[in-house]
């Protein structure tokens, strides 16, 4: 009993340590943090905060963005740059976004683990005057900058390649990512826009995968061995495009053309194969998003009208430009870019 | 006499970590003890603690539930896709879709024989799907009132913070009910509690319940905090929530351990993680850091149990 008694009393004073103690030393060391306040030109306090950090394409992306920041660096626009590392952890990702707004962070640059829950977190940022923007997973609020790539597009403009490719004619397997997965959903609404316009391109099989190489061939090869008569693949991601190839190639087929992205595996597969006619035309979710996301937020600071929607165009990989792209010494995993000019990241953001 | 000492030692050592994690969080962040910072930190810590609560539960009756974090997210769900249509009836709705799906796993723990960590591993794999399948991408709405209130503030109250200390004190209150008691004695000596005359299949699908009832105010903070639902968010609060309950001294052999330890755990857990944040060091470190604290920490209070063990 007297356990028990001293017990509550003893949970109840721990959940005090947060609330009770607040009578002593409020004002203790106010002027410790809090970020220095120059001119009206001051260099900014910039923080990242990531769903990820640790895939490669986001290792490249912090890269990019590493230098971007050296740049302004250099030219006194930004003063302080920090990651934060959300490790897919969503609500890790809010405190990250609070912890920033009470350390008076000029600018908060996102990439968004849940596309609603930060929501309230970063308008209640936008509000404290915090410039706020959002790139690559994108939210569904209208108070942040977001720049994105417009992902039925992708669907579209990969699927018309196909059906181009194919005249018009043929028998096509569908390569989706996960059901209900909102990239893939995109991409494969636009991918079915383009094919309505032709009625003599026959779906034979929709296939879902994960975005990862093994669980795609072992997807690819069923479907496949239902339909060995196809005469083309709509792929909507990179890893999905490279297990359809390795296919194709293990059984001996004919490569049959599929439509990919910029991931270096499937890349490197292509170009092997390219003498013996494989064709194909992918895209790309850029890297520099996260550079064009910097440099939003510092244009936006100095007074440039930045659009709330910076919809960034999709780079095409053609048979023709593909030796630019691939990068031979690189892991499957890369996911090479060609930079994109200062005065095309300007142009898009309004400068 | 010497446990109950022990014990409390325990309790005073976490809290003397937590009153070190403060002085220093106070350091980066002088306005800690305001009451806007107070709002905003119980409003992040809510779902942890609550969540920790329910792990707590299921750990005291010798079980573990590795399912946690998808009823966390199908509570989540089930409150922001109801909550435009009254808060309330939502709030009901979701803590008895948590309360079922906790019954649920407490049954087939009951009846199945087979151990804890293999059923609520499967039930991940159940509860996860429903979720997806109430909602498929993230979404519902939480009125916009409501989530300002939690995040902000209520005329000046924390409103998190006093939803914690009410659920505390129920549970303190609940403990000291037949059902408390058993609740211990099942996860104590389950052969003991039978031999007893406890039933002990109902008590344990009782305990699954309640846990659930924990997770789904857990999920339902959750939801009010990012005022929408979404599937996929709840699977860190699994780990997280086993990793306070360790810390908190609760025993993975269950019918030892208290609530105020696993409180506290929530709390350094959530605080620690926060404080790194504010020292600017490199993300990856962070997470090192991170670790070899947490791992310190219980292996100091291993030690101290040892030793309460063998006195």
């Amino acid at each position: 009993m007297f356990g028990k008694l001293k017990g509550a009393v003893l949970t109840v004073a721990a959940l005090g340590a947060v609330t009770a103690v607040s009578a002593c030393g409020v004002n203790n060391g106010a002027s410790t943090a809090g970020g220095g306040r120059a001119g009206a030109t001051k260099a900014l306090k910039v923080g990242w905060s990531t769903i990820y950090l640790t895939p490669s394409w986001m290792q490249e992306t912090a890269k990019m963005m590493q230098d971007d920041v050296n740049k302004l660096k250099q030219s006194g626009k930004i003063a302080s740059y920090q990651t934060f590392n959300a490790n897919g952890d969503t609500s890790q990702q809010i405190a990250q976004i609070r912890a920033m707004i009470q350390q008076k962070y000029d600018v908060i640059i996102v990439d968004a683990g849940s596309s609603t829950a930060l929501n309230p977190a970063l308008e209640q940022a936008a509000n404290a005057g915090i410039t706020v923007v959002n790139f690559d997973s994108l939210v569904t609020s209208d108070k942040v900058i977001k720049v994105g790539t417009d992902q039925v597009e992708w669907g579209r403009m990969t699927a018309q390649w196909l059906a181009d490719k194919l005249g018009g004619k043929g028998q096509i397997i569908a390569f989706n990512g996960p059901a209900g997965v909102a990239v893939s959903e995109d991409r494969w609404k636009g991918a079915q826009e383009a094919l309505k316009k032709y009625p003599n391109i026959k779906i034979v099989a929709n296939v879902h995968s994960e975005y990862n190489l093994a669980p795609a061939a072992q997807a690819f090869a069923s479907a496949y061995s239902a339909h060995p008569s196809i005469n083309g693949v709509f792929s909507q991601g990179g890893a999905l495009s490279a297990a359809a190839l390795q296919t194709l190639v293990k059984q001996n087929k004919k490569l049959v053309p599929i439509t990919g992205e910029n991931y270096n595996g499937f890349l490197k597969l292509w170009q092997s194969k390219q003498k013996q006619g494989f064709s194909s035309m992918s895209t790309a979710q850029p890297n520099y998003l996260g550079v064009i996301a910097i440099e939003a937020a510092v244009a936006k600071r100095d007074g440039v009208n930045v659009p709330t929607n910076v919809t960034v165009p999709l780079p095409r990989i053609t048979d023709a430009n593909l030796a630019q792209y691939v990068k031979t010494d690189q892991s499957d995993d890369y996911y090479p870019i060609q930079p994109i000019a200062q005065s095309d990241i300007d142009k898009l953001i309004g400068k | 006499m010497h446990e109950r000492i022990s014990e409390h030692l325990e309790t005073v050592g976490l809290g003397v970590l937590l009153v070190v994690l403060l002085i220093a969080y106070q350091a980066y962040d002088p306005s800690l003890l305001t009451p806007a910072s107070i709002t905003i930190l119980s409003a992040q810590f809510l779902s942890l603690i609550l969540a920790a609560m329910g792990q707590t539960t299921v750990m005291l009756t010798g079980g573990i539930d590795l399912s946690l974090g998808p009823v966390l997210a199908l509570a989540m769900a089930v409150f922001a896709l109801r909550a435009d249509h009254g808060v309330v009836l939502a709030a009901v709705l979701a803590l008895l879709v948590a309360a079922a799906a906790g019954a649920v796993n407490g049954a087939m723990v009951a009846y199945a024989g087979l151990p804890p960590i293999i059923v609520t591993l499967a039930a991940s794999f159940l509860w996860g799907g429903v979720t997806l399948a109430v909602l498929p991408q993230p979404g519902g709405h939480v009125p916009g009132g409501l989530v300002k209130a939690y995040n902000n503030g209520w005329n000046g109250v924390a409103v998190p913070a006093v939803a914690i200390i009410v659920v505390v004190v129920l549970w303190k209150l609940g403990k000291l009910t037949r059902f408390g008691t058993a609740l211990y004695a099942v996860g104590g000596n389950e052969h003991g509690a039978y031999a007893g005359g406890l039933n002990t299949r109902a008590i344990k699908i009782g305990g699954y319940a309640l846990a659930g009832v924990f997770v789904g105010l857990a999920g339902i903070g959750l939801a009010i905090q990012t005022g929408s639902g979404d599937a996929t968010i709840g699977t860190p609060y699994t780990l997280n929530s086993i990793a306070a309950s360790v810390l908190g001294g609760v025993s993975f052999f269950g019918g030892v351990g208290a609530m105020r330890g696993t409180i506290l755990g929530a709390l350094i857990i959530g605080l620690l993680t926060n404080l790194l944040l504010f020292t600017g060091m490199s993300p990856f470190y962070q997470l090192i850091l991170q670790g070899v604290i947490l791992i310190a920490a219980i292996a100091l209070k291993t030690l101290a149990t040892d030793r309460r063990r063998t006195a």
